[in-house]
């Protein structure tokens, strides 16, 4: 196959026709239902990710008439995913955005993809539960706000997603209340874990193998994982459970279109002051679909630009945002990292790159100078990906580079994901640049507090001991560089001080609804996919039962 | 490639055609052995019961061989000692073939050494994974237990080579009175191992399951039917020689055991084929799906099992 053949998919839109790619066949299709334009669907979604593909998902099952739209291609894993870093830079969301502040954010590669599925295509597939009292953060751990979500609530959807998803989980988590077992056993650990296992030997933690979404057996079309570990760059097996390949498929056995190459741009509302349609472009035009109501879930970058770019003479400020909360509260993880040398031979890449864990800062407060928590999880970058951060962090190049490159193979890291604190003053804006569809990009402003760098700290400190304890050389920390995105139109129990309800439902728009990582108040110290689609699970019981009751 | 129904019917289908197979070679064999104990005497129920108990310690002999010499490939045979399995298993297998064949009672010194030998390394396996575990961060852990050095693995070369070493002590015995071997008579003795091999086995068997999830159905047989016929075969042994029913019930149980050894490679040949790629890629999967050569231990163990039940209602022609 030719280069243009793996880009294919991002030529022409392929779902139609009554059609769309089956993504457990190198070139086959599966059948789809199409709704017309100009009749009202109950639900039209923007962003198939892991807000939007898990509601559609569950909506469409539950017999409403979906349709969903996502701004990327429609992809075939086993056919279309080269085992290529530089290539399969195709899954991410690269369009131009102004980023600013005192540690302007890289986005792309690292925090929001562009595809159908959005960023689970490319997601390291940690599958984290919150600690329970984060859900209440504010009034038990004295940081941050209240979700009005209570934590049991959200365990009980976190299962429901872990089945989903198939986790490969340890038998036993050390941490937190009691959990179901996962459906799946954990994996082997590569030697990059066990290093992180000795590592927390030597510090005295507990540690374990992590949850992940890649299969530890076959499941229905699924196999295994192969441990080649080209992840993070799209799985070309399938042992990944993405959102491409679980919940949407479902979508459309339930009756959801899925229209991919599709990018909205502008909710339209009525003179009711609800909304009516999108506004979306896709094959060189607009065209605009007509839905009782419109579901926003394209990240916390574009869900706040949305919004922002929809404004209208009845919301001059941009749609749900009578709090001025709408771009506002970004949130991220903070993603750094300790690295070193080792004897023994390790081999990284071999494998999910984060085979193993420790959530100890997450759950013990003792002797803490800062709010909030961090996992870390042992590492695995790919060649190129190494050489970045080489080239990015110590500015290594020609010779030194080269030199640095020859010691991979025994290299060894430990990377937290760390819990940042929402500020109002990180946020998403709109800047006066225009993008190819001529709407306003994204201007994101993000600057860590205080706290977030005391906890980085601490971090780095003790990843440097774990380091040590197993006698690494050449020890040396990498402080930039962060993971994730969230807040920017915030849930709560407030219309003053939230964006969306515990529902997800706008409270200035009464069909208007926010379902992705946009709607976190607080960031928590783990990856946010499995809470995101955990409160895509609710959301559509909660929508469910509205509708029972008439409420919609 | 199979949704959960699929394996669901695909498990019961089979399980019913399991049955209905041992139920058959129940039928089949029956008025058979009757004969041979009257036409051909003594020495022949010892040898017809050391020639089964050498095809059981044959077959284990070949699962082991098989496997040590996959997995222990796939290790790289980073350590000399390795291919200690794969020498004496296929030692084992070999002399096991030959005692199969060998119409001759009394016992041979080198098939008794050779047998001798496969325990001892057996137990040294045993003891060689265990160390590695210990050294292994996480300990006796279930990552450990699942991935690490298989702790039950060696064993079976310790089963192949007691098989094989009871099957000489029955060569060796041809006088007029029930011959024991540790010290019981030898079908309570003969039983009473095979009933602890398809207890260990099926240990094996079910730590292997759950961690690939018991995501097909069918790996639910293999740990409730071995343990079944140890009970039943335990029972037996304990209840002498009165109770026809349990007998017959037990050497059915021990039959399916059997037949489902064989079948079991057939569904893990099902489970190759699920991987990426499948049987296309068979060189990667055959290491990294579910081992080939595993599941014909159980047959090797009923055998051992059936071979007690023909030693038992030896030991009650002669009760008096
Ligand atoms: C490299 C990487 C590794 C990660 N690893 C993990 C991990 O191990 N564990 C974990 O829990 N999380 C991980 N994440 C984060 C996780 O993938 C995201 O948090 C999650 O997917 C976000 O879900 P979402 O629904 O909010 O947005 P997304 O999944 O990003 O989906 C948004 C979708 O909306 C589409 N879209 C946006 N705007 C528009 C528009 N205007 N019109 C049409 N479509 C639009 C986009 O194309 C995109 O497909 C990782 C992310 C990356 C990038
Ligand atoms: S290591 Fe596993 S999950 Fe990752 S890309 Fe390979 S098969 Fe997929």
């Amino acid at each position: 196959m030719s280069a243009e053949l793996y880009l294919e998919a991002l030529e022409t839109p392929r779902a139609r026709g009554g059609r769309a790619p089956d993504v457990f066949s190198p070139t086959g299709w599966v059948p789809m239902r199409e709704y017309p334009l100009d009749e009202p669907v109950d639900f039209a979604i923007v962003g198939t990710g892991a807000g939007g593909g898990t509601l559609a998902a569950k909506l469409a099952e539950a017999g409403f008439s979906v349709v969903a739209f996502d701004a990327g291609a429609w992809w075939r894993p086993l056919s279309e995913f080269a085992s290529d870093e530089e290539h399969q830079q195709k899954l991410f969301w690269t369009d131009e955005r102004v980023c600013s502040g005192d540690n302007p954010l890289v986005l792309g590669t690292n925090n929001s993809g562009k595809a159908v599925g959005g960023s689970t295509v490319h997601y390291a597939m940690v599958s984290l539960r919150f600690r329970p009292e984060w859900f209440r953060s504010r009034s038990l751990l004295g940081y941050g706000v209240d979700w009005p979500i209570d934590w049991q609530d959200m365990w009980h959807y976190y299962r429901e997603v872990e089945q989903v998803l198939g986790i490969s989980g340890p038998v036993r988590y050390p941490w937190g209340p009691k959990r179901p077992r996962y459906p799946y056993r954990q994996h082997e650990l590569n030697a990059s874990a066990l290093a992180l296992a000795r590592a927390c030997e030597a510090q005295g933690i507990d540690w374990t193998s992590t949850p992940l979404a890649t299969l530890s057996a076959p499941r229905d079309q699924a196999p295994p994982c192969v441990y080649r570990g080209f992840c993070v760059t799209g799985c070309s097996t399938n042992a990944k459970q993405s959102v491409l390949n679980t919940w949407l498929p479902r979508a459309l056995k339930g009756g959801a279109e899925v229209r991919d190459l599709a990018m909205v741009g502008r909710i339209e509302t009525g003179p009711d002051g609800l909304a009516s349609g999108v506004h979306y472009h896709r094959d060189g035009s607009w065209h605009f679909q007509r839905a009782r109501h419109v579901v926003v879930a394209g990240y916390a970058i574009e869900t706040p630009r949305l919004l922002l770019n929809s404004a209208c003479p009845r919301y001059p400020d941009g749609l749900a945002n009578s709090s001025g909360l709408v771009g506002k509260n970004l949130m991220v993880h903070s993603n750094q990292a300790a690295w070193g040398l080792v004897d023994d031979e390790i081999r990284w890449y071999k494998g999910p790159p984060s085979l193993a864990i420790s959530e100890h800062w997450n759950y013990c407060d003792d002797n803490k100078d800062f709010f909030g928590g961090y996992a870390f999880m042992s590492q695995g970058p790919l060649p190129a990906a190494w050489a970045e951060t080489q080239v990015g962090n110590r500015g290594l190049w020609g010779q030194a580079l080269v030199d640095e490159m020859e010691k991979y193979n025994h290299q060894v890291g430990l990377k937290i994901v760390g819990e940042t604190l929402p500020q109002e003053r990180n946020r998403v804006s709109l800047a006066d640049e225009r993008d190819a569809y001529g709407l306003p990009i994204a201007r994101v402003s993000y600057s860590f507090c205080d706290n977030d760098l005391r906890l980085i700290n601490h971090a780095m400190r003790f990843l440097r001991g774990g380091l040590e304890g197993i006698d690494a050389r050449e020890i040396w920390s990498e402080t930039e560089g962060t993971a994730h995105l969230m807040g920017t139109a915030r849930m709560g129990d407030d219309p003053r001080t939230s964006v969306v309800n515990a529902d997800c439902r706008s409270w200035d728009i009464r069909n208007l609804w926010i379902c992705d990582g946009s709607v976190f108040p607080t960031s928590g110290g783990v990856n946010p996919s499995l809470t995101i689609q955990a409160i895509a699970c609710r959301t559509a019981d909660r929508i469910g039962d509205m509708a029972r009751r008439g409420e919609l | 490639m199979f949704s959960r129904t699929q394996l669901r019917a695909l498990a019961a289908g089979v399980t019913t055609l399991l049955s209905l197979a041992s139920l058959l070679w129940q039928r089949h064999e029956r008025p058979g052995r009757g004969r041979l104990l009257h036409t051909h005497g003594r020495e022949h129920v010892m040898l017809d019961a050391a020639h089964t108990l050498n095809r059981g310690a044959g077959l284990l002999a070949f699962s082991v061989a098989a496997d040590s010499a996959m997995e222990h490939y796939r290790g790289d045979f980073q350590n000399r000692a390795m291919y200690t399995p794969l020498v004496t298993s296929v030692l084992s297998l070999v002399i096991s073939g030959q005692g199969q064949q060998d119409p001759r009672a009394g016992n041979n010194p080198l098939r008794n050494a050779v047998y001798v030998g496969t325990i001892g390394t057996g137990l040294a396996g045993t003891a060689f994974h265990l160390y590695n575990i210990g050294k292994r961060p996480g300990r006796l852990s279930w990552s450990n237990l699942f991935y690490a050095a298989p702790v039950g693995a060696p064993s079976a070369l310790v089963l192949s080579g007691v098989l094989g070493y009871f099957s000489e002590r029955l060569r060796g015995e041809t006088q007029d009175f029930i011959p024991r071997i540790f010290g019981l008579p030898v079908g309570q003795s003969v039983g009473l191992m095979a009933a602890a091999g398809l207890l260990g086995t099926a240990l094996e068997a079910g730590l292997l399951h759950f961690r690939g999830a018991f995501q097909n159905p069918a790996m639910y047989i293999p740990v409730s039917a071995p343990p079944l016929a140890a009970g039943l075969l335990v029972a037996t042994v304990a209840a002498g020689p009165a109770y026809g029913r349990l007998r017959w019930l037990s050497r059915l149980v021990l039959r399916f055991t059997a037949v489902m050894g064989l079948a079991g490679a057939g569904f893990h040949a099902l489970g190759i084929a699920r991987n990426h790629g499948g049987w296309r890629n068979w060189r990667q999967n055959l290491q990294a799906g579910p081992p080939l050569p595993a599941p014909p231990s159980f047959t090797g163990l009923a055998f051992a099992g059936l071979a007690a039940h023909t030693l038992l209602e030896d030991g009650r022609e002669l009760a008096p």
